[in-house]
């Protein structure tokens, strides 16, 4: 948000019965996030750090349940079966997002808009609606199994769920959106005349797109990538239903450990582990555009 | 010439990319609501016939009716209270320099990187401690947080492009604050508040990820229903239900497309 549009009057320039406006204006919903939103999650940090199975009547402290986490290969397996699929979604997503995003951007709105609620409906439809949507496609009676056996391409009908590749498919059609209207946004900022200076200088179009193109489209490509892999390592509705038992993702197993199994503190640290993974990502990323990519012209624009 | 081979190549594979990502995009829906129109007991495909015999089993279940309609109320109370809440804040963060503003900023909007499956886990616990688990209030309160940053960022966005001088004339001529606000800056800014208003309406409409969590047997939200059935068996019922989701999705995104056009909820 551009800082100039606030008016030179510093803090406290306004005030009702004594209190400065803006804090009127911000306490209900500092309130609501510091109560509903930071609390909680300090409130998962104690849990985790109970010495015991179950946070019921526990005391104490300890770290045995993150030493748990790490030390079962079973866990350690599923969290780097997490991040594998995570970085294979987001660059899925990558290459079958960005020619739409691109061709988003430079279309006429007259064109562009049809395309556009193509691709925000199944970013605002139930998440169960799409996943139930894919359960049909996929299943054993679904048509993809009857296009199969009905072309004689196999004899019986094929197991299409409860494989990594059914999940792969179902979290890229879910988090695609995200990263088309990312590089639509970008894209649309690129001046065209850059691309027709290109041109005119005899570059092709592979040549433009990857020195012209590319790194300015950078930051909303890498912003995309970002969301996307994070949304990925912490799905646990699509891993559940399409994966079964099969495929477990870090997600899962934490509504598992504690919807199912009730082992609250061990549930609390894996949720931990997620939480500070998905921080770390978020953080190293920013960090890097706005190293990488702002001017220090720009950067102060955008604080 | 070399270069019209490769431009060739790249439009080509860029055309059928194109033509396979919207084809894909759009394959859940349409095959749930082709399914939902199958006269058979069973969900097989091809279809044995049309028929909207599911969509009457749906209307007259009052377990999908019932959480129907529990979705829609809990969806428009969480979206009058963010809109409320968002707009506060937006309005702070875009006209008053205050100490730990940007801080602020970064906390509204970090309901949307935090996730689900960690703030439903720890919403559920806290709940527990202070006495609000399985209830409605908790559920609503769990929505209008992740509603929050959708708010903030689209009125925030509205407010930073509004033309300042039209609230300074209206100023000038001796109009008192409130009035401004609700004479100048809310009509100005109506585009803005209704793409809000609807985006987070949507979200919290088909939201299953948080309410699985807050409200498995106290308010059952649609969602939540159909999750809970799917895991158990599925039949074409579930197929019209969800049927029912995606009309009300897509009327949704079409009516907000006519108001204020759809570029502007991205």
């Amino acid at each position: 948000m551009n800082e100039t549009t606030a008016p030179a009057a510093g803090p406290g320039a306004e005030r009702i019965c004594g209190i400065p406006k803006w804090l009127l204006l911000v306490a209900p919903a500092a309130a609501l996030l510091a109560a509903f939103l930071v609390a909680p999650l300090v409130g998962l940090v104690r849990t985790s750090l109970y010495p015991g199975p179950t946070s019921f009547e526990s005391t104490g402290w300890s770290l045995a349940q993150y030493r748990d986490f790490f030390s079962d290969w079973y866990f350690v397996d599923v969290l780097f079966q997490t991040f594998r699929i995570g970085v294979i979604v987001s660059v899925i997503s990558l290459v079958l997002g960005f020619p739409v995003g691109y061709s988003l951007a430079r279309l006429p709105p007259a064109q562009r808009r049809w395309r556009l609620i193509f691709v925000i409906l199944p970013l605002t439809l139930s998440l169960v609606v799409v996943v139930f949507g894919w359960l049909v496609v996929l299943g054993r009676n679904g048509i993809v199994n009857a296009a199969l056996t009905g072309l004689g391409i196999v004899e019986s009908p094929q197991r299409l769920l409860f494989t990594e590749g059914a999940v792969i498919l179902v979290l890229v059609q879910q988090f695609l959106p995200f990263m088309i209207l990312s590089v639509m946004s970008v894209v649309s900022q690129i001046d065209p005349v850059l691309e027709q200076a290109a041109a005119n200088l005899r570059a092709n179009r592979f040549v433009t797109f990857r020195r012209v193109i590319l790194p300015l489209a950078m930051p909303g490509i890498l912003s995309g990538m970002t969301l996307v892999f994070i949304l990925t390592i912490s799905a646990f509705i699509t891993p559940r239903l399409i994966g079964g038992n099969q495929i477990q993702m870090l997600g899962n197993i934490i509504y598992e450990q504690i919807v199912v199994l009730l082992r609250w503190p061990f549930g609390a640290a894996m949720s931990l582990v997620l939480l500070v993974i998905t921080l770390i990502t978020i953080t190293a990323v920013n960090g890097y555009v706005a190293r990488r990519f702002m001017t220090p012209r720009s950067r102060e624009h955008a604080r | 010439m070399r270069v019209d081979l490769i431009d060739r190549l790249m439009q080509a594979s860029g055309l059928c990319i194109r033509f396979f990502v919207y084809c894909t995009l759009m394959l859940p829906a349409v095959i749930v609501v082709a399914a939902s129109l199958t006269a058979d007991n069973t969900m097989a495909f091809p279809p044995a016939g049309l028929s909207w015999r599911w969509y009457s089993a749906a209307v007259d279940s009052p377990q999908f009716m019932g959480a129907l309609w529990a979705s829609v109320r809990l969806a428009s109370v969480a979206t009058c209270l963010s809109m409320l809440l968002g707009f506060c804040s937006a309005f702070a963060i875009n006209r008053y320099r205050f100490p730990g503003r940007n801080q602020f900023q970064t906390l509204a909007l970090s309901p949307l990187v935090v996730p689900m499956v960690v703030l439903g886990l720890g919403l559920l616990q806290f709940f527990a401690w202070i006495g609000l688990n399985q209830s409605y209030v908790g559920l609503l309160i769990g929505h209008t947080l992740i509603m929050l940053p959708y708010v903030v960022r689209t009125l925030g966005t509205g407010l930073a492009l509004l033309d300042r001088t039209l609230e300074e004339a209206a100023q000038n001529l001796r109009a008192r604050p409130l009035t401004v606000i609700r004479k100048v800056t809310l009509p100005l800014m109506l585009p803005s508040l209704i793409s809000a208003a609807v985006f987070a309406f949507v979200t919290s409409f088909g939201n299953v990820t948080l309410s699985v969590f807050l409200g498995m047997t106290g308010t059952v939200t649609l969602p939540v229903q159909i999750f809970t059935y799917v895991e158990s068996s599925y039949d074409p019922i579930l197929a019209a239900v969800s049927g029912i989701v995606i009309a009300v999705t897509l009327l949704i995104i079409l009516a907000i497309e006519r108001l204020v056009g759809v570029s502007r909820i991205v």
